[in-house]
């Protein structure tokens, strides 16, 4: 009797185990109670509860259910390639076609990446664990967690978590930002109607960019390729059962094994650690930082710009589609309500997650040898 | 120890890709967008 006691879970029970179930109980809460990224957080939160159950072994390196899915699903780099095939298949480039120069402010909101990547290595971080935070700046989960199971596996549940949380709170991070970094007249910008985009321009664009960006960064292309093929099967209309499995079915099944995947690293002993604090607030200082620069970027653009940009549109260079563009147009028709920004603002925002993905291209290639 | 060299170089390089990528992307649009449009108004 006294035996089959020892084998039960609760005699195994840790302090860290508990935090860790508050912390699980905390993501279920914000995303019932709250609608914090609920696709997310339901799994991730759930994940964090079982995998700090003692003695079920969840992530138990060879036979674990939940290290199954981690090991085949992201450190076989499969998940993410194929929530961009997702993204793809979902992302109207038009905007973005129809006014090719607001590309340059999905690049300019890289910055933040590379003030979070420096601060990192300032607070004692290695260089991929640096690459790894930086990337939160880009605002784009995939992505992010693409880079840090290339280069620091181990802070993956606290970099994806941190990923996501700052992108649900897009809107209470930027408007501040962007309210101290323009004035009242520049918000009042009315720009022009943009020109239709023609169907062949659209079907050629996913073709010129998967070459053209996978040329220049190779180690950005399972991300790049996936993108690309999602958004010609979309742009083609040939394929429209596809494109929508790739939208919807797939999407949906893999977001439930990206979420329990990611709560399942997050074990006491990975996660309960005095770093965490520092990711977290360099994930922070690296999105206002990013948000700042593609505002300021907007701003340059005006000096030598015959028609003037909105530099509200800038702050939608930090990717996480299409939050951060629903954001400029909030704050453009808060400023004039004749002011119809979204889909000026959707140029940056989908040109910002190609930039974050040259990005994690670049930081693979040189922090992963 | 940090190797400071190579994180300049990962700034300096990775900033410059992602502007030099996105720099020919706009170039490739523009010109892509020139094509068709004279394509079609010869067809």
């Amino acid at each position: 009797m006294l035996d089959m006691v020892l084998t039960t879970g609760f005699m195994h029970l840790t302090v860290g185990n508990l935090v860790m179930w508050l912390i699980g109980f905390l993501f279920i809460y914000l995303a019932i109670s709250k609608n914090y990224e609920p696709l997310l957080l339901v799994p991730i939160g759930f994940g964090i509860l079982i995998v700090n159950l003692p003695v079920t072994s969840l992530m138990k390196e060879g036979e674990g259910l939940l290290w199954i899915f981690y090991h085949y699903g992201l450190e076989w780099e499969v998940i993410p390639p194929l929530i961009f095939l997702g993204l793809g298949a979902m992302t109207d480039f038009g905007p973005m076609i129809a006014n090719p120069k607001t590309l340059i402010l999905g690049a300019g909101a890289q910055f933040g990446v590379y003030v979070a990547f420096f601060g990192a290595l300032i607070l004692g971080f290695t260089i991929p664990e640096a690459c790894s935070i930086g990337i939160i700046g880009g605002a784009d989960g995939p992505t992010t967690i693409f880079t840090t199971v290339h280069l620091a596996p181990h802070l993956l549940g606290t970099t994806a978590v941190a990923a996501y949380s700052y992108m649900s709170l897009i809107p209470i991070i930027q408007p501040p930002i962007m309210r101290l970094l323009t004035t009242e007249k520049e918000r009042k910008i009315v720009m022009k109607q943009l020109r239709p985009v023609s169907k062949r321009e659209k079907i050629l664009f996913p073709l010129v960019t998967v070459v053209v960006v996978c040329l220049i960064v190779p180690a950005s292309a399972p991300l790049m390729a996936m993108f690309m093929l999602g958004n010609l099967f979309k742009e083609s209309c040939v394929v429209k059962r596809l494109s929508d499995v790739a939208a919807n079915e797939l999407m949906n099944i893999v977001t439930i094994f990206l979420g329990i995947s990611i709560g399942g690293t997050m074990s006491v002993e990975h996660f309960l650690k005095p770093n965490v604090i520092l990711v977290f607030i360099m994930g922070l200082v690296a999105f206002a930082f990013s948000t700042a620069a593609g505002i300021l970027l907007a701003k340059i653009m005006n000096i030598f710009a015959r028609e003037k940009v909105n530099p509200l549109i800038g702050s939608a260079g930090v990717s996480a589609v299409p939050m951060a563009a629903r954001v400029s147009q909030l704050m453009g028709s808060k400023a004039d309500p004749r002011n119809f920004l979204l889909m000026h603002a959707m140029g940056p925002n989908v040109a910002g997650v190609i930039g974050t993905v040259v990005a994690a291209g670049v930081f693979i290639a040189l922090a992963g040898r | 120890m940090t190797d400071w060299g190579l994180a300049v170089r990962i700034f300096s390089f990775g900033l410059s890709i992602v502007f030099g990528s996105l720099a020919i992307l706009i170039g490739a649009i523009y010109a892509f967008g020139k094509i068709l449009r004279v394509i079609g108004k010869k067809g």
